[in-house]
């Protein structure tokens, strides 16, 4: 076939997303597991027989879509694509060459046009339960963490692998909800493998193999172009983050050459005997989102824009840790990654970038037994504020650089003996600049038991707030504080008494430019919504203005 | 011939007001369009029923029913015109508006803007009080803090009041006794709570919607009063009825309650229209798409009844971005919508691809052949050119269109940057802006666990008839039908749509723990509240369908079905019955077999409509008389390029002949395209139906 005319092409491109997009929905209605259906923490994407990912739903994460997309490769390893039947489907939930953690499962159906192999669906999905100590940053060995299902056939021609099955249920705590997903991931590929057979027929297409070729090289082509509109030389970043239990150190050296882009994490901190590891394969997927968000969001995302990017991290570092070392809370320091490369690139482009956001999910999951005796387990997601942009504030409470939603007060009181007291913005949280970072959020609870409840935190940016960008200020760090001012531990477990509460203050974006520079009517605006207090207005902004008969002072934590 | 008894449809839209009348007695239809006066939109209905009288003279005086939908709330909130609003939330929790669902709708845009609430912060206040999830009042309120607050807030010059009270779903004591405070401290002020609007699970949304209804109530209320009166001044006698996004009607004293239940009433009002031509047709799955100016959206309509959602989104900051705008807890009818209309400018963008909207010319500059100042090429460019439509013959010859104006503008920005001929540009614009459509209206039937394949068309819009045949073809479709009033069709729609008032409760509880008397009580008691606002409408007690039914989903996941639970032995009901009406539609929406896992119950529903008024399709005054034989060239890709096609009008179908494509049948307001594939025929209903020969799939 030759050259596909463009409008053609533009049909057969939007019709690829399209069939990808309905194997995400089908998905996201049928999954068990919270994260997925409230956080979209899902991917489902389209594969040529080369397994270059040509398209990919909207929906998702840039850890599972990205992760997948050059995971596909390790299946093919294992299975060369002559040795793939018409009817098997292949699984693992490997975590140093797919998602970075055990709980994400990656199931891919190869599709078949007149008895060819032409292309492949895949899909990752986060399941409720892969048994080990539970979803926890302070396991010591990623064999605490859970079962490993390695590269396999889950289904052979056609037939289900019951070996693979009774292997998979006797080790979750879950198992119905368990084969539930994956059915459910297998059934959304079989609907991908389906559409994507009409469409070859509708437009008498031997296969996408053309098409991938086309897609491929656009989207090589942009991002390329886009990438020499940048500095050419080499720019670098250091900076503290949290860890484990003591700060770790993370670098940085982005690079531009010609069209390519290599960001080397070299000098960043050893790997630790605790899950807050995080796999070459994640370290790549959140870097390259990070360099895709500066230099050309609009780019389609695809083997063709990834082409262009290479991500490094030195062996036996935390961003690319040897087996067997833990990984189920590498989403920590992964979402933390763009804000490394935005440091480099605030070098490399000074005054362009974003300050500093919250970056970093807070995962407060809660277990324990109700006072009916009944045991419950229930998790939420909530987020702190993005960094300031130029031009415009930062947006308060809104993820970063993963895409929740979080889960609503009333169904978490319904479906849990948890009770909220306060969920609110909080003042002064966002750093000052002329623009103003977005403000974190303050979370108060308890849990309404007769006995302690465990509490798995998963909470960042405790020591080291979100930094400020052009003469512009820090964001609030975060803390997590007990009863009678108690210290929580902000990574891993800890128990709370019935009727604590338990008050989780999330940071704050970071400023953009010098604070003296924001206009008196911002800062008098801010004041009256109480997004910041008279009092930083004068300390921080260099502004008195005293309050008016409509400013509030409700902002107390 | 009895006496003359109107039924007007006015369907004000943001550039014309549309107006369908029918006499019941004879049958008889006339249209009207005139443009939407913004000022006083009561205008725009006043001076086209009055242009219409005198140009057929006919007696107003003898009108029964005046049927009335508009844009008026939508507007107000996506410009923020609406009153100067507070809202009462528990204390800790009012920042629910603000903060939302932490969601970034776009995963690379680090610079996008989330919806702002309507109600500022600095006019969100705290209430002291708290009922916990199972309805238990655990802090009783404060009557005299929020008292205080709401002296302050009057101080503050706030001219309207929504109350959000976590779990008011459940026990609404609270919400109620603020707003009695409220009515205390100043009486005249408008108070919304949220137990009453939308008392659904979840306090963004349901703060999101009673917010809407606060902000626009005030506004609505007197532009429905003046109407009243101005129809009464005109000597319109006629029981007001208005058009809610639910597709039924509803008394004006019921909509200035619930304004937020008018938010898309026009295009809930085409669907019902839709509706109605699928049960005079007997076509069991009818695919409705609308295709106007700037917009095309796309409807299941299954079994006469369009499909209807539980909640919608208004006011997008980015255009057809879910999750960009405010959600609202409020039947509607369902749909997709998607930003390709005549207007939708053509580019081709960084990666050298062809691409269509979502961005309109408008009506101001408009499409380049409009002549008003537009030189971007646009889809009614592209249709020009190509021969869909006719320089001459453009909304019945009230509007010269300029063919060499659509050629430079495809030449400049489309055809010489892709190195392609003006022909075969405007084609690709053609075929892009159909195949974007028949891809959302795929997707989107396909969500709701339908196979498109099965489907038949009908189409309304200024450009829905010119593009049925492209988006039918794309989807492999069988057949089309399209109405000779494609062009009113909204203001037809309302005039078939029943009287009807929805409500929902939420109630969690697990399946096989319900108590079903209990159920049946909560049921009868939202029933008898919806009875009463029907009855308003005039609806008498005997004509009432009463439709109960549940969301259900299984424990653990997200989305929930709503499960009809009508022809059960109720208050006796089996469990089980639920469980398999749940099974099977969980198995034919996700095409997966369910587990064996308990199932809980959210949120239990009532709906009440009255009867489906019958009306007239053909227009009798229609007659068909035979005129010259007219052709020009019209290009079709199955026939490689342009061919000689017969251009005919409406009037000139004879009843029961058949014209085989490519053919074009000129309706005035709209032209519709018959390609190579089809053949179109006037049905004795006076249908145009167009019957496409299908590929094996």
């Amino acid at each position: 076939m030759t050259a596909i005319p463009a409008y053609i092409l533009e049909i057969l491109w939007n019709r690829l997303l399209s069939i990808a997009e309905e194997q995400a929905q089908v998905l996201m209605r049928t999954a068990f597991s919270t994260i997925v259906r409230e956080a979209g923490d899902l991917s489902a994407a389209v594969f040529d027989r080369r397994g270059r990912m040509v398209a990919q739903a909207r929906t998702g994460t840039p850890g599972h879509i990205n992760t997948m997309a050059r995971g596909m490769r390790f299946f093919l390893e294992e299975f060369p694509v002559e040795t793939i039947r018409k009817g098997d489907v292949l699984i693992s939930n490997d975590p140093y060459k797919l998602a970075g953690q055990l709980n994400d499962m990656c199931l891919v159906t190869p599709v078949f046009h007149h008895d060819r192999l032409v292309g492949f669906f895949a899909s990752c999905c986060h399941m409720v339960d892969i048994g080990g100590v539970g979803l926890t940053a302070d396991a010591r060995e990623v064999f605490e963490e859970g079962l490993h299902v390695p590269f396999c056939k889950f289904h052979v021609e056609g037939h289900e692998n019951r070996d693979v099955v009774r292997f998979l249920r006797a080790n979750v705590r879950t198992p119905d909800e368990v084969i539930g997903d994956i059915y459910a991931q297998i059934a959304a590929g079989e609907i991908g493998a389906r559409r994507l057979e009409q469409l070859l027929t509708e437009f008498a297409l031997p296969d996408i193999e053309t098409l991938s070729d086309e897609i491929v090289s656009r989207s090589e082509r942009a991002m390329r172009e886009a990438i020499q509109q940048f500095p050419e030389g080499r720019f670098s970043f250091a900076c503290m983050n949290d860890g484990f239990d003591v700060p770790i150190r993370i670098e940085v050296s982005v690079e531009r050459r010609g069209s390519d882009i290599h960001a080397d994490f070299e000098g960043t901190a050893d790997a630790l005997p605790r899950g807050i590891n995080v796999p070459l394969a994640y370290t790549i997927a959140y870097s390259s989102y990070a360099v895709k968000c500066i230099v050309a969001p609009d780019v389609p995302n695809n083997e063709g824009s990834f082409l262009p990017i290479k991500i490094t991290a030195p062996e036996g570092s935390i961003l690319n840790p040897i087996h067997p070392a833990p990984t189920a809370a590498r989403h920590i320091l992964g979402h933390f990654l763009p804000s490394v490369i935005f440091g480099a690139f605030q070098a490399a482009v000074p005054g362009t970038v974003p300050a500093d956001s919250a970056a970093g999910l807070w995962v407060t999951q809660l277990s324990g037994r109700r006072r009916d005796g009944t045991s419950f387990a229930f998790a939420f997601f909530s987020c702190g504020g993005m960094g300031a942009r130029v031009g415009k504030d930062g947006l308060s409470v809104t993820s970063f650089p993963s895409g929740i939603q979080n889960v609503a007060t009333e169904v978490i009181e319904v479906a849990s003996p948890v009770v909220l007291r306060q969920r609110e913005l909080r003042p002064d949280s966002g750093g000052a600049g002329r623009q103003r970072g977005g403000l974190g959020q303050v979370i108060r609870f308890e849990v309404r038991t007769d006995g302690p409840c465990t509490l798995s935190a998963m909470y960042d940016r405790i020591r080291y707030a979100p930094w400020g960008a052009a003469g512009g200020a820090d964001g609030a760090a975060g803390d997590v504080i007990g009863a009678n001012g108690r210290q929580i531990t902000p990574k891993g477990r800890s128990l709370i008494e019935p009727g604590e509460e338990v008050t989780l203050r999330l940071p704050g974006g970071g400023g953009h430019g010098f604070a003296t520079e924001r206009t008196e009517a911002a800062v008098r605006e801010d004041i009256r919504d109480g997004y910041i207090t008279p009092e930083a207005a004068r300390n921080v902004y260099g502004r008195n203005i005293e309050p008016g008969a409509s400013t509030l002072d409700y902002g107390k934590e | 011939m009895s006496a003359a008894a109107y039924w007007i449809g006015a369907d004000i839209g943001g550039t014309f007001t549309d107006i369908f009348i029918v006499d019941r007695a004879s049958g008889s239809c006339l249209t009207g369009k005139v443009l939407t006066d913004h000022q006083d939109p009561t205008n725009s209905i006043i001076d086209g029923l009055s242009s219409i009288a005198q140009r057929t003279g006919i007696d107003l005086g003898a009108t029964e029913h005046f049927l009335h939908g508009t844009t008026l709330v939508t507007n107000a909130v996506i410009q923020r015109r609406g009153a100067k609003t507070a809202m009462l939330t528990t204390e800790g929790f009012r920042d629910a508006v603000e903060i939302g669902t932490e969601h970034r709708f776009d995963l690379y845009d680090l610079d996008l803007e989330k919806p702002a609430p309507l109600v500022p912060r600095r006019w969100r206040r705290p209430a002291r009080e708290r009922v916990l999830a199972d309805g238990h009042v655990e802090l009783a309120i404060d009557t005299a803090q929020v008292e205080r607050e709401v002296r302050d807030l009057v101080d503050e010059g706030v001219e309207s009041f929504a109350v959000c009270f976590l779990h008011s779903y459940r026990n609404p004591v609270h919400e109620q006794a603020a707003r009695e405070i409220i009515q205390a401290v100043a009486p005249d002020i408008h108070v919304s709570i949220s137990s009453e609007i939308a008392p659904e699970i979840r306090e963004y949304e349901r703060g999101s919607t009673v917010s809407i209804n606060a902000f626009v109530a005030p506004i609505v209320a007197p532009y429905l009063r003046r109407l009243g009166l101005r129809l009464h001044q005109e000597g319109i006698p006629a029981q007001l009825l208005i058009m809610q996004s639910n597709g039924g009607t509803c008394a004006p004293d019921v909509a200035e309650k619930h304004p937020v239940r008018l938010l898309e009433s026009g295009p809930a009002a085409g669907a019902i229209g839709a509706a109605y031509i699928a049960r005079a047709i007997r076509r069991d799955r009818v695919l409705f798409f609308d295709m106007g100016g700037t917009t095309a959206k796309a409807f299941i309509i299954d079994d006469a009844q369009p499909l209807l959602a539980r909640e919608l989104e208004v006011a997008q900051v980015y255009r057809f971005k879910r999750g960009s705008g405010l959600p609202v807890q409020a039947p509607a009818i369902e749909m997709i919508e998607i930003g390709a209309g005549g207007g939708s400018i053509a580019y081709v963008d960084r990666l050298g691809l062809l691409k269509v909207g979502p961005d309109s010319a408008e009506s101001e500059p408009g499409p380049a052949c409009y002549g008003l100042g537009g030189t971007r090429p646009t889809v009614t460019d592209a249709d020009l050119v190509l021969g869909y439509i006719g320089a001459a013959t453009f909304l019945s010859g009230r509007m010269r269109l300029d063919v060499e104006a659509a050629r430079r503008a495809i030449d400049e920005h489309i055809a010489r940057p892709l190195g392609l001929s003006v022909d075969e540009a405007a084609w690709g614009i053609h075929q892009v802006v159909n195949e974007n459509m028949a891809a959302a209206a795929r997707v989107h039937v396909l969500e709701h666990g339908r196979t498109p394949e099965n489907y038949t068309m009908v189409a309304f819009g200024g450009a829905g008839p010119t593009h049925a045949y492209g988006v039918a073809r794309a989807l492999n479709l069988p057949e089309i039908v399209i109405p000779w009033h494609a062009g009113v069709g909204s203001a037809f729609g309302m005039l078939c749509a029943p009287v009807s008032f929805e409500m929902a409760q939420s109630r969690s509880v697990t399946l096989d723990e319900v108590n079903w008397p209990d159920a049946a009580d909560l049921l009868e008691t939202m029933s008898r509240e919806c009875q009463a606002q029907v009855q308003r409408a005039g609806v008498q007690g005997t004509e009432l369908v009463v439709q109960r039914s549940a969301d259900i989903r299984y424990r653990g996941q997200g989305h929930e079905i709503q499960i009809d639970l009508e022809g059960l032995s109720w208050p006796d009901v089996d469990t089980n019955e639920v469980r398999r009406r749940f099974r099977s539609q969980y198995r034919d929406l996700n095409g997966v077999e369910g587990p064996d896992h308990p199932v809980d119950v959210i949120t239990w529903r009532t709906s009440v409509r009255g009867p489906i008024p019958q009306l007239p399709l053909a227009n009798p005054d229609n007659g068909a008389s035979p005129g010259a034989f007219v052709s020009r060239p019209v290009y079709f890709a199955e026939t490689g390029g342009f061919v000689d096609a017969r251009v005919i009008a409406r009037g000139e179908l004879k009843s029961g002949t058949s014209v085989a494509g490519p053919a074009i049948v000129d309706l005035g307001d709209a032209s519709i395209s018959v390609g190579p594939a089809g053949e179109a025929q006037l049905r004795p209903d006076g249908l145009i139906a167009i019957r496409l020969e299908r590929r094996e799939s």
